[in-house]
């Protein structure tokens, strides 16, 4: 029973987020398009659609990979399909508090909402505006906390806190009691993710502190710190528990042994979990008054916290491919491609994360290209092979590669050209942000207008799978199932 | 003369630190920034021309002097003089001096480049201008006279303005090389490290800073930072006793 209201629970999540996908990529290429000039937005308009695409995206594909580790993790553990309705119901009224508030409030200060932006007396938005997308905010964040907390709560009551860190497993010896490679990447993703949320009620209590009363005005730079903690790291997270989709269920369904847990997994995770957390200063270098210390913290750990997750998934998954007969089907073609994209957009990042380079890239199309590598051919490759695997479970249909060929090519030349626009924009140093670019900005609008074109094309191939993920999903709810 | 240059020196030593803000002067460096400057006309010792047509070609560094003043005027434009050959030898904008004094002419402050070697010197501009009371108000420099010394009583202002005639920086006081060098950087365009200084009313900054020792320290703001981190870690340790418990009751 429990088991099919959560089947019944996780195709109603991801039906809603591939519709709120189809609706931000739309809002997407709107943009691209007024960049590239053929569509003419208001200024205030463009930013109102910035900052709505920007907050559901990353929304969403957080939702996406605590979806998916909620279902798997029942292999593992209890899991709990009401803590999953009761953040689902806080998602769609925090998306249509937020939408409100940027389409009906005209609230427009970016996903980062940078303080004191959104306070600005001079604002384009009024007060309501304001209040009503920080609400919006509180609401996502006590969903996915008290959800992302349960979670955590299940799986410490199988495996203790060294297991959850799979300790035992640094040794090199086998230990008596082995911490599944999904146990551990969920762990410690959950905790990140629980850690940035809390960071999150930090920043918003500030926020409230100074809208609410009088005399206080707050620390722009503690501000800025807050925001980043809690943005950056609940981006980063939201790919890990891709990745941890990923683990589980590649080896499953190529017909090969599960991934085990070795020590240099175990070490590799634990370092990612620590350096995430202090990855974020790597978005305070032009922010001079900050010690030159953090700024070094932010350098190092932009390297140390994506080097070893990534060298052992890259190092897993080559050894699972190579050389190894594994059936492909579509899920794992998308697990494939976006642990290719999380990776091609890694080195994006890296290269900007080093303080040298970030002089020049820094607010160029560079910062754009490298997170939606990975996210757009990167995490929603991962989630989007979770949610393939799972409609073809909850409907009983083979998961086959053969007539969905098209539909792969589609969303690999759309997605792959889409970034690259934006890489060849950072590359000649277009700025990201601006609505329309100046006149001495000359390559800007057509890399844009091409970009549009890439992705219109990306949002028919995501179509195509939307189509065929509902067919199957809706079968969750069949008295057959 | 170079007596008179002496004293000021020496009044000027004895008189410790010269007030960059407010003071008894009533001068402040951040009033009228970003508005326009007075387009007032200026004879110079080969023409007469128009504020505007001077900063419409170059930036202008407006430094406002009297020829008898017996206190900082003197050493002022000495020292402003040295920086000068210092800092911009490419000559990137002009030094415009004007004489507030109503007395003064053409005559006096030709001297007065003179005195300085500064005569032959394309860059720097010695000028009177028939309408002082329009371009001291629109830099917020109030010289009040004293009948008694036979005196202005004033402080030294250097004013930068750009291209289009904006007030961009203003600099009360003889000041040192680096101040000098960040004035010059702002009339360049170049990037200029400023930060607000937190106020009293600011909650928990991260930073403290002491603008007389110009030393930064970190302060209770980023503290805040390990809050979460702390929470996190004490929830993780009481669930993870709590679920200990449990599988212990449960076998
Ligand atoms: C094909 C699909 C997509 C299109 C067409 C698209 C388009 C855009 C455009 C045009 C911008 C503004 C770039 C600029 O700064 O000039 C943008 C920003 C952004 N996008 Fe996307 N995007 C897509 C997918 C995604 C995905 C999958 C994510 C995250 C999971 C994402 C997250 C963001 C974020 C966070 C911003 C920054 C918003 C801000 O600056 O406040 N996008 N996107």
């Amino acid at each position: 029973m429990e088991n099919r209201s959560l089947k019944k629970v996780t195709s109603v999540w991801i039906i809603t987020i591939l519709v709120l996908f189809l609706a931000s990529i739309t809002l997407g290429i709107i943009m691209r398009f007024n960049q590239g000039t053929q569509l003419h937005l208001k200024p205030n308009t463009f930013y109102a659609t910035l900052t709505t695409h920007g907050v559901t995206m990353i929304g969403i594909w957080a939702a996406a990979g605590l979806v998916a580790i909620n279902y798997l993790l029942s292999r593992y553990v209890k899991t709990s399909a009401g803590l999953s309705i009761f953040a689902l119901v806080f998602t769609v009224i925090g998306v249509v508090m937020l939408w409100m508030s940027t389409f009906a409030g005209n609230f427009h200060a970016a996903w980062t909402f940078l303080y004191p932006l959104p306070l600005a007396p001079y604002a384009a938005w009024k007060a309501w505006a304001t209040n009503l997308f920080l609400w919006s905010l509180v609401v996502f964040g006590v969903g996915w906390l008290v959800w992302s907390v349960g979670m955590m709560a299940q799986i410490l009551r199988n495996y203790s806190i060294t297991e959850i860190f799979a300790w035992q497993h640094l040794t090199g010896k086998e230990p008596e009691k082995k911490t599944p490679p999904f146990i551990l990447i969920s762990s410690v993703s959950l905790i990140g993710i629980i850690l940035c949320l809390l960071a999150a009620v930090v920043l918003l209590v500030f926020f409230f502190m100074e809208m609410y009363t009088t005399g206080v005005k707050n620390d722009a730079l503690l501000m800025k710190n807050l925001t980043y903690f809690f943005g950056h790291t609940l981006a980063n997270e939201a790919l890990y528990l891709g990745l941890a989709a990923v683990y589980e269920l590649m080896p499953e369904v190529g017909g090969r042994k599960k991934f085990g847990t070795t020590w240099y997994v175990a070490l590799g995770w634990n370092c990612t979990m620590v350096f995430v957390l202090t990855a974020f200063f790597h978005h305070m270098y032009m922010d001079f008054v900050q010690p030159g210390g953090f700024q070094i913290v932010g350098q190092l750990a932009s390297y140390f916290a994506s080097l070893p997750a990534a060298a052992v998934t890259a190092f897993s998954v080559a050894t699972l491919v190579y050389r190894n007969r594994i059936k492909w089907s579509f899920t794992n073609l998308l697990f494939f491609i976006g642990i290719i994209g999380w990776l091609i957009g890694g080195v994006g990042a890296v290269i900007d994360s080093t303080i040298s380079n970030n002089i020049i890239l820094h607010n160029t199309l560079w910062v754009p290209a490298h997170f939606h590598t990975y996210n757009a051919m990167g995490n929603v490759l991962l989630c989007l092979g979770f949610f393939w695997w799972a409609a073809h479970d909850f409907s009983g249909t083979r998961d086959t590669f053969r007539s969905h060929w098209p539909t792969l090519t589609l969303l690999l030349i759309g997605g792959f050209g889409f970034v690259l626009m934006f890489y060849l924009g950072g590359a000649s140093s277009v700025p990201r942000r601006y609505a329309v670019y100046p006149e001495g900005i000359a390559n800007g609008a057509p890399l844009a207008t091409a970009a549009a074109w890439f992705a219109v094309v990306y949002l028919v191939g995501m179509l195509m799978v939307f189509l065929t993920i509902i067919r199957r999903c809706t079968k969750a709810f069949s008295p057959a199932s | 003369m170079y007596k008179s240059l002496l004293a000021g020196l020496l009044a000027l030593t004895l008189a410790g630190p010269a007030h960059p803000d407010g003071g008894v002067y009533d001068l402040s460096e951040e009033e009228g920034l970003y508005t326009p400057i007075a387009d007032v006309p200026l004879h110079l010792a080969s023409d007469t021309t128009q504020l505007s047509r001077l900063y419409a070609r170059q930036p202008v560094m407006v430094a406002l002097v009297f020829t008898r003043c017996t206190g900082i005027c003197s050493p002022f434009l000495l020292r402003l003089a040295e920086d000068m050959r210092a800092l911009d030898p490419r000559e990137k904008f002009k030094v415009l001096v004007v004489s507030f004094d109503p007395r003064d002419t053409q005559a006096d402050m030709d001297g007065y480049a003179r005195l300085f070697q500064l005569g032959g010197d394309d860059r720097w501009l010695f000028a009177t201008t028939p309408q002082i009371e329009a371009l001291t108000s629109s830099v917020g420099f109030r010289p009040t006279w004293d009948s008694l010394s036979g005196q202005f009583d004033h402080e030294a202002l250097l004013v930068g303005v750009n291209g289009n005639g904006y007030i961009i920086r203003k600099m009360a006081g003889i000041r040192e090389r680096k101040d000098i060098a960040s004035l010059i950087k702002t009339l360049t365009g170049e990037f200029i490290p400023s930060y607000p200084l937190p106020g009293e009313d600011r909650l928990l900054s991260c930073f403290t800073y002491d603008p007389v020792t110009g030393v930064r320290k970190p302060s209770y703001g980023l503290l805040i930072l390990l809050v979460p981190a702390a929470i996190t870690f004490i929830l993780m340790l009481w669930m993870g006793l709590a679920s200990r418990k449990w599988r212990l009751k449960k076998s």
